[in-house]
């Protein structure tokens, strides 16, 4: 971590399942770490915050809340605000785990795009046990794309994999159904044409679902709806796993002794796996560090979200999106 | 905002106000501000879907609310917001300066 000091992580205390408890107990815990951090919501609810500045918010936009309406009615909500925190220069990034069409909506019409880019994505990272883990873009933010944006993605998700998870020239794959060229629907042939020909990335073509979590890829661009499929999917299936792995070591009494032994190895590969390892997902191509966390984000993962948030401040991400991207 | 940079407040002309929505729009759009026309269909011409809108209405609401406190554009009135024309109608009744 750089001995730069930064503006504070504005963290929005009123979203997800376990907010704001859970998401005090995050922000506390990062800034006894040394990070920063800025909560925002309303200050009579957040309990106990220690020494952290609480900037005051006295709405809070729903989880099943439209998202553009939601940031439209209520301009005093908390993801309002902290959006407006880093449009305003007074926070260097935004972490939310409340509803993410509204976290996405107040990043878009606050912090606003970078120039140049047509659409920001959600960029989520793809667990790789043994390898660094695959950015996934879009993710759920636009379920309809033209090939132009896909081309953005690739760059945008390009520029996050070098530099949040240290890969020297990521390799980009379409997501496709089949890994021959001229594979795919009419978008997926014409994304496929201009990113061959798209200058600044390393495209090897289109890749398929199940080449996600092996280390053959380092960015997967597909369009939001596709892409919230994969998530979801990938989501489900790795709990069903883990809970069938469970229950096999646990079904007779003879094997309790081997599952102690593995036990370590167990816990070291769910922790590859769990998402609240990586903190959240982020949302590219806004002018601003913007981490969308996982609804159901305990502390644990709320101070992995910040920490990523500060690491990509001082990594000035968003700078590189723009050289990548912008115009 | 730096004194030498501040133009004057108070309400837009409507050859003012249509150039503020052509450049927040060729913002959004992502497209030269000179192909874009009064008579122009958001969605068909335009291609601007409805969160293109909406972005549009959002920066609208924050630049003129500089000049003119309150302004708002309601929800409702939003679908009927067809064409280039209509978005600058409606502004300029709310916040033009009266001829």
């Amino acid at each position: 971590m750089s001995d730069v000091t930064i503006l504070p992580i504005a963290v929005d205390a009123m979203g997800g399942d376990k907010a704001p408890g859970e998401i005090v107990a995050g922000a506390r815990q990062a800034a006894s770490e040394g990070i920063p951090v800025l909560l925002v919501g309303r200050s009579g609810e957040l309990g106990d915050v220690g020494d952290l500045p609480v900037l005051h918010a006295s709405e809070v936009i729903e989880m099943d809340e439209d998202p553009a309406g939601g940031v439209r009615r209520k301009k005093d909500s908390s993801l309002v605000r902290a959006a407006e925190a880093v449009r305003d220069g007074k926070a260097s990034a935004m972490v939310s785990a409340g509803n993410t069409g509204a976290t996405m909506a107040s990043a878009l019409f606050r912090m606003g795009r970078i120039k140049g880019v047509s659409r920001p994505a959600i960029a989520t990272p793809i667990p790789v046990p043994g390898g660094t883990p695959t950015v996934l873009l879009d993710s759920g933010a636009n379920a309809e794309v033209s090939a132009e944006w896909l081309v953005q993605f690739a760059q945008m998700g390009s520029v996050l994999s070098h530099h949040r998870f240290g890969v020297a020239t990521p390799r980009v794959g379409l997501l496709s159904i089949g890994e021959e060229p001229g594979k795919g629907d009419a978008l997926r042939k014409e994304a496929f044409e201009l990113l061959v020909a798209a200058p600044g990335i390393q495209f090897i073509g289109n890749v398929e679902g199940r080449d996600m979590m092996t280390g053959d890829v380092d960015v997967v661009v597909t369009d939001g709806f596709t892409g919230n499929v994969v998530l979801k999917t990938l989501e489900g299936g790795l709990k069903a796993i883990v809970k069938a792995l469970l229950a096999a070591f646990g079904a007779k009494p003879e094997y309790a002794d081997a599952t102690q032994t593995l036990m370590p190895a167990l816990l070291g590969l769910y922790s590859v796996l769990d998402p609240e390892t990586y903190g959240g997902a982020m949302l590219l191509g806004v002018d601003g560090v913007c981490i969308i966390s996982h609804g159901s984000s305990s502390a644990r993962a709320m101070v992995n979200a910040i920490k990523v948030g500060a690491d990509m401040v001082h990594a000035g991400l968003v700078d590189h999106l723009r050289a990548a991207v912008g115009s | 905002m730096p004194a030498e940079t501040h133009v004057e407040q108070g309400p837009m002309d409507r050859r003012e106000i249509f150039e503020l929505v052509r450049d927040r729009l060729a913002d959004i759009l992502e497209i030269e501000p000179g192909t874009i026309t009064e008579g122009q269909s958001f969605a068909d011409d335009l291609q601007a879907d409805s969160l293109a809108l909406i972005e549009l209405v959002e920066a609208l609401e924050e630049e003129i609310g500089e000049r003119t406190v309150g302004f708002r554009i309601e929800d409702e009135d939003l679908e009927d917001l067809k064409t280039v024309r209509d978005a600058v109608d409606y502004v300029f009744a709310r916040a033009g300066k009266p001829s």
